[in-house]
């Protein structure tokens, strides 16, 4: 709006129009961000090549998987909790997410949990991601191997599947992510932006490779890779035989769908900067409808060309035969099931540019996510030390770089431990309730969305607005929360029906959550408490609402 | 027994809450008056920054009603609803003027004009504002306001001559266990606002001031412009055109701070530096000894951002906390 020319101290009017306003030329007027940026964070903050993670996790756990409706039905919980967090966003326009939303409209022992909860589980995301990262490093080194036609880098996979080298290979993922980190903020952000450019170069390369394929190449070409002629056919009979059961059920789809909603966890993110955007509820709004449909269509055009290429018949019987009976299903191929998607195209691609892009597709989506987990995890770090809940020099900043350093060891080390425990122990238990608390984390977006008009109406702005309007939106604002909460507990619920797929309900899981999730309550009253003796500064005062009359 | 090795426990002498670039905000300003009684502060320091930014011109029409533009909405509203209009325009720190059409049209051909009328609703508020806080504050309370860059010079005379509230611009003011020294200049910014110098002439100026401080006693600093390479002065990159640049799909974020403030906090080391200017980098962090503060702002939510510092009577900084109010 205001002119970049205009003299010093001098005002500029806006554009013509009854009542516009005027801008007086002042720093920072131009520091919001519009549509387009706030599309750049959603899509950054979701991996998109991890779907077919989700696509073989959900053939693997349920007979009968069809993803048209989880991909769908997922897309739609987004949708209104979009709506939600897009009220919460316009009640509190600033960056923090849930630990600030809660702590603002419910209480700041709700808001702690949330905080501390949510650093020390994207902590454990960043060892886990680390983990798919070396997991895939078999797949990449056989891609490799395969463009570059060397026997001995696609044979290397093979003596790389021990836990220990696992670990090791998890390790130095996040030593990686560590280096990466440790450069500016804006090096950084262009690290992340040109592996993000090569996981959706690999995605769309993905959909040209299987649109100029027809089936009968697919088992052509399968046949010639698995040195197995009748591969195709043979890993269909070999899961009929190990009790696979083809076919689509309702029921299923159903279970189906929170592993979908993890699948798009990310595209609302741009409420992480609300308090940089232009109107915040209005291009978070559009920002975050445009990303969810641009993953709609990417998502459900890539299942549909798959099912048309690869025969869902097939997809069902190799992910199920590979895990049923791993012996069986590699004596026909040494294709990964886990790639899915990408493994099909790896075989069915030309040239070997397309083979490396998708060899290396997933041990880059993960290296770029962690990146940006790792960003979002110092943050949380920091808002907590700023609450004065953790050391001060937590948030200390480096003098040479200006990057968290401290902050950025805490998490490397503590995620390194996590890359150990993954591989090495049985830790299966004790994370089993990971999925929970990311579903939990949503149900806390539906609550505070549902609580706001009831418990802190004048955070919403309802000016210009007669009495009865602002009661109508004011209930408005409580029905899509509600709403909101009801999908949240859906999730929930299908997560805790399914236990031996999302985490099975132990003495240790759940004493796991009960320890994340109590921290952060713990760490504030007694940091309350401790800071009242000694220096009779009392934490609460730092969500004091502060009374304008 | 174990009492005798403990560190004998230090009093809190002075505190202070701390608010900065409020940005014409009557709603921040508010809350601003009432932090000294929710946070018991003997000291009310608003850092710079305090001038709003736009300004809603509001239509008269003929049959008396008003016509206003309110978030890319018209809002149309009687004659008698004209104060809570003003209202709900100047909690997103903008200043509302009624004006007929020709009038408006007038002010779009003139940014001479438009200059003017800016400068006298700012100067006009800064008289409601000294007005508030004679009403408002308890007389053992002190109101200290010094301006920042984006802060014309015409509301200087308002805010000097006020008997309720200070405005220590430019000079070393006392507050019991320490002195505070006030500077609201900044090294030049893309926006070539009011108060704006070179680092070298903003490096003399600051020492000129620290300087003149007497020897052996305790000064912090109250500098609008946070230091450089902290975190408390990291800003989105802008282009040619003023627009962030956009890196991996996240605005760039790059230091803007000042080198001289470091420089003279590295050297001075007092006990506490206060800054603002960038709104977005909310934080705490220490150059050596010092600790630097910077509440950040959210002035256009309604929102009033602030730390709460104690300082003890031998002037050293005993605890603080940033607060969301």
């Amino acid at each position: 709006m205001a002119s970049s020319d205009a003299a010093a101290g001098t005002a500029t009017a806006g554009d013509p129009g009854a009542g516009r306003l005027f801008i007086r030329q002042t720093s920072g007027l131009v520091r919001e961000l519009g549509i387009p940026a706030a599309i750049g964070i959603s899509l950054a903050s979701v991996a998109v090549v991890n779907t077919f993670i989700n696509f073989n996790a959900g053939l693997t756990d349920f007979a009968k998987a069809d993803m048209y409706l989880p991909l769908v039905a997922a897309a739609i919980i987004w949708l209104v909790a979009m709506y939600a967090y897009r009220h919460l966003l316009r009640a509190v326009p600033r960056a923090g997410g849930e630990y600030v939303y809660l702590s603002r409209i419910v209480s700041p022992v709700v808001g702690s949990m949330a905080g501390l909860g949510i650093a020390v589980v994207f902590t454990y995301v960043l060892s886990t991601n680390a983990h798919f990262a070396a997991q895939f490093t078999p797949f990449m080194l056989s891609g490799l191997g395969s463009a570059f036609h060397s026997t001995a880098i696609a044979n290397a996979g093979n003596h790389l599947g021990s836990n220990l080298s696992i670990a090791w290979l998890s390790v130095i993922v996040m030593l990686i992510v560590a280096a990466l980190s440790l450069f500016s903020v804006k090096i950084v952000a262009r690290i992340i932006f040109w592996l993000i450019v090569l996981q959706v170069v690999a995605f769309v390369a993905l959909i040209g490779v299987l649109a100029f394929h027809s089936h009968a190449d697919f088992v052509t070409v399968l046949g010639k890779y698995s040195n197995h002629p009748g591969a195709y056919n043979a890993i269909i009979a070999g899961g009929k035989a190990n009790g696979v059961v083809f076919g689509t059920a309702i029921a299923s789809a159903v279970a189906i769908i929170p592993f979908m909603v993890l699948n798009y966890n990310g595209v609302l993110y741009s409420y992480y900067v609300g308090g940089e955007l232009r109107r915040p509820g209005r291009t978070y709004l559009i920002a975050s409808a445009v990303s969810i449909g641009v993953l709609v269509v990417l998502w459900v055009g890539v299942w549909a060309i798959l099912r048309a290429r690869a025969g869902l018949t097939f997809m069902q019987a190799q992910a199920n035969l590979s895990v049923i009976n791993p012996t069986a299903y590699g004596k026909i191929t040494s294709l990964s099931s886990v790639a899915g998607g990408l493994g099909y195209g790896m075989i069915l691609s030309p040239d070997p540019i397309t083979k490396i892009l998708f060899a290396t597709a997933v041990p880059f989506a993960e290296i770029a996510v962690n990146l940006a987990f790792l960003t979002v995890t110092t943050r949380v770090l920091f808002a907590q030390a700023f609450d004065r809940l953790l050391p001060v020099s937590v948030a200390k900043i480096g003098e040479r770089n200006h990057a968290p350093n401290v902050a950025i060891g805490i998490v490397v080390v503590v995620g390194i431990g996590f890359c150990f425990l993954t591989s090495l122990v049985a830790l299966g238990n004790i994370v089993a309730l990971q999925s929970l608390f990311f579903a939990l984390i949503l149900l806390a977006g539906g609550v505070a969305a549902w609580l706001l008009p009831l418990r802190r109406a004048d955070l919403v702005d309802t000016s210009g607005m007669p009495e009865s309007a602002r009661t109508g939106f004011l209930r408005k604002i409580a029905w899509i929360g509600g709403a909101t909460t009801v999908l949240a507990l859906f999730t929930v619920f299908e997560l805790v029906t399914h236990p031996k797929v999302y985490g099975k309900f132990s003495w240790e899981s759940i004493l796991t959550l009960v320890i994340v999730l109590g921290a952060g309550p713990v760490i504030y009253v007694i940091a309350r408490s401790v800071r009242r003796q000694r220096d009779s500064l009392d934490l609460a005062m730092a969500m004091h609402e502060l009374p304008p009359e | 027994m174990l009492k005798s090795f403990r560190k004998p426990k230090k009093k809190r002498a002075l505190r202070i809450f701390f608010a900065t670039d409020v940005h014409g905000s009557d709603v921040c300003f508010r809350k601003f008056l009432a932090a000294a009684k929710v946070y018991e502060a003997d000291v009310l320091l608003l850092g710079g920054d305090f001038a709003g930014k736009g300004l809603v011109p509001v239509l008269r029409n003929d049959d008396g009603s008003l016509r206003a533009e309110l978030d890319g909405k018209e809002v149309t509203v009687p004659t008698e609803g004209w104060a809570q209009l003003a209202a709900d325009i100047n909690r997103r720190g903008f200043y509302a003027t009624q004006l007929h059409s020709g009038e408006l049209a007038e002010l779009r051909g003139d940014p001479g004009a438009l200059d003017r009328l800016f400068r006298s609703e700012i100067a006009a508020q800064a008289e409601r504002w000294c007005q508030l806080a004679a009403e408002r504050l308890d007389p053992a309370v002190r109101c200290i306001i010094t301006p920042g860059n984006d802060d014309p010079v015409d509301a200087d005379p308002v805010y000097a001559a006020d008997k309720r509230v200070e405005f220590p611009s430019g000079t070393v003011c006392d507050l019991g266990p320490v002195a505070m020294a006030s500077l609201g200049v900044v090294p030049y910014t893309p926006w070539h606002t009011e108060r704006e110098c070179s680092e070298e002439d903003l490096a003399k100026e600051i020492s000129s001031l620290v300087d003149s401080v007497p020897g052996g006693r305790t000064c912090i600093m109250n500098f609008h412009c946070p230091p450089y390479g902290t975190g408390l002065d990291d800003a989105p990159e802008l282009d040619a055109t003023l627009k962030p640049v956009i890196r991996g799909g996240r605005p760039s974020i790059v230091p803007v701070g000042s080198h001289a403030v470091r420089d003279a906090i590295k050297k001075y080391q007092p006990p506490v530096s206060l800054h603002g200017h960038i709104h977005e980098s909310r934080g705490v962090q220490r150059l050596g000894r010092t600790l630097c503060v910077n509440p950040g702002s959210d002035y256009s939510s309604g929102v009033l951002r602030g730390a709460v510092v104690d300082i003890a009577e031998d002037g050293t900084c005993l605890d603080f906390l940033l607060t969301t109010g």
